[in-house]
């Protein structure tokens, strides 16, 4: 019975310099295809359909309406895409704290 | 394609459908008007729809109205010679409207209009269905 032999341990690569705040912020991958950035559009969307719930809002209040189906299909729609991007922040915290509790 | 598409989508199927029914309801609010033989005569009001398809074949993109088209402008001469407006022989011209056949367009529009409308909830109860999945996980 031949054992085999352990192999070399690769060396520890050197240790890159701290980063400071200004590294932290460029921790998202710079092909601009990491969770932050996907979370940051999905942010951006949410704050577009929603403007644009506000705006119809007013123009119910003001009576400028011209379609009042528009403004409730888009408050919908704003309501659900909330709901949706919260979901998915959440999932991303849940899966964020599992890391975190991972035994050392 | 958005992941709401079908909000903008069920949103131009229920534009097109209040407009239908302002053109009926413009119809049958002048379906008493009467001109003279000399004039044209009030024209019915048609909506016309378009498919709104995107670049790629079979996008959805839902539907636009292109215009309002105008119908028979001839109308019918009736013989009203007791009419202010009546002609020497005593004929006015009165618009080419059926009043059964602008009821029916009535309840077309009413329904398309639900449809579209119906077809927003169950988008909203389908993707609140979808975000209920890993909820209680």
């Amino acid at each position: 019975m031949s054992i085999t032999g352990i192999g070399i341990v690769p060396p520890v690569g050197p240790l890159g310099p701290a980063g400071g705040v200004g590294a932290a912020t460029r921790v998202a991958s710079p092909q601009g295809s990491g969770f932050a950035t996907s979370l940051a559009g999905a942010v951006d969307n949410l704050s577009a359909v929603q403007s644009k719930a506000d705006g119809l809002a007013v123009q119910a209040a003001t009576g400028t309406l011209t379609n009042a189906h528009d403004y409730l299909i888009a408050a919908s729609e704003a309501s659900l895409t909330t709901q949706m991007t919260v979901a998915v922040r959440n999932k991303a915290i849940e899966a964020f704290n599992e890391i975190m509790r991972m035994p050392l | 394609m958005g992941l709401f598409d079908v909000f903008a989508i069920s949103g131009s199927g229920t534009n097109l459908n209040r407009i239908w029914l302002d053109c009926v309801s413009d119809n049958i609010a002048n379906i008493n008007t009467v001109k003279s033989t000399s004039e044209t005569a009030f024209q019915a009001r048609y909506v016309v729809a378009q498919s709104a398809d995107g670049f790629a074949a079979g996008d959805p993109k839902g539907v636009n109205v292109t215009g309002i088209a105008l119908g028979n402008p001839e109308g019918r001469v009736v013989y009203e010679p007791d009419n202010p407006l009546a002609d020497t022989d005593g004929y006015v011209r009165r618009p080419d409207i059926d009043l059964g056949d602008q009821m029916t367009q009535l309840i077309q529009a009413q329904r398309g209009y639900q449809a579209n409308l119906a077809v927003v909830e169950r988008a909203t109860q389908a993707y609140q269905t979808a975000l209920q999945i890993g909820r209680n996980a």
